[in-house]
C-alpha cells in the first residue's frame, strides 16, 4: 500500500501537470482566435511569402485586438461594479 | 496488478498510451486540414470551374505556407507581448 506522503506528492504533481497542460491549451486556443481574426483582416491573396505590409498588419491586428479586449473588459467590470452597488 | 511507484503517473499500458497519442495526433491533423481547407477555399476559389486550374493550385500552396507563417508570427508576437504586459494575460485567460 502506498504511503500517504507519496500519495499526496503524486496528487500535487498531477495538479501541476494538468495546470501546465491547461496553460498550453489556452495559449494554443488564443493563437487560434487571433489567427481567425487577423488572417481575414490582413491576408488578401496568399503570396509566395509574408510581405512587410502583411506582417505589420498582423502585428497591429494582434496589438489592437488585445487593446480592444482590455478596454471592453474594463468597461464591463465598471458596469458590473455599478450594478452591484 | 502492481504499480511501479506511487509517483509514476504514466498510463501503465505503453501500447494504450501510444495508441492514444497517435489518435490524438490524427485528430489534430484532421482539424487542421479542415480549417485550412475552409480558409484557403475562401481566399483562392472564385467561381468553381470544370477543373482545378494551376492558378488556384498555386494559391492553395501559398495559402497553406502563409497560414503556417502567419501562425508562427502571431505565436511569436503573443509570446513577446506576454513577457512585457502581464495584465494582458490576466484579462484574456479568464
Amino acid at each position: 500500500m502506498a504511503e500517504p506522503d507519496s500519495g499526496e506528492r503524486a496528487v500535487s504533481e498531477l495538479r501541476e501537470l494538468v495546470a501546465a497542460e491547461q496553460k498550453r491549451a489556452q495559449f494554443t486556443a488564443q493563437v487560434h482566435d487571433f489567427m481567425e481574426v487577423c488572417w481575414d483582416k490582413c491576408v488578401d491573396k496568399p503570396g509566395s511569402k509574408l510581405d512587410h505590409r502583411t506582417e505589420s498588419c498582423l502585428a497591429s491586428c494582434v496589438d489592437r485586438f488585445i487593446d480592444t479586449t482590455l478596454s471592453i473588459t474594463q468597461r464591463f467590470s465598471q458596469l458590473l461594479q455599478k450594478a452591484g452597488h | 496488478m502492481e504499480a511501479s511507484s506511487p509517483t509514476d503517473l504514466s498510463v501503465s499500458d505503453p501500447q494504450l498510451q501510444h495508441f492514444i497519442e497517435v489518435e490524438t495526433q490524427k485528430q489534430r491533423f484532421q482539424q487542421l486540414v479542415h480549417q485550412m481547407t475552409e480558409l484557403c477555399w475562401e481566399k483562392c476559389m472564385d467561381k468553381p470551374g470544370p477543373k482545378l486550374d494551376s492558378r488556384a493550385e498555386t494559391c492553395f500552396v501559398n495559402c497553406v505556407e502563409r497560414f503556417i507563417d502567419t501562425s508562427q508570427f502571431i505565436l511569436n508576437r503573443l509570446e513577446q507581448t506576454q513577457k512585457s504586459k502581464s495584465a494582458f494575460s490576466e484579462s484574456l485567460t479568464d
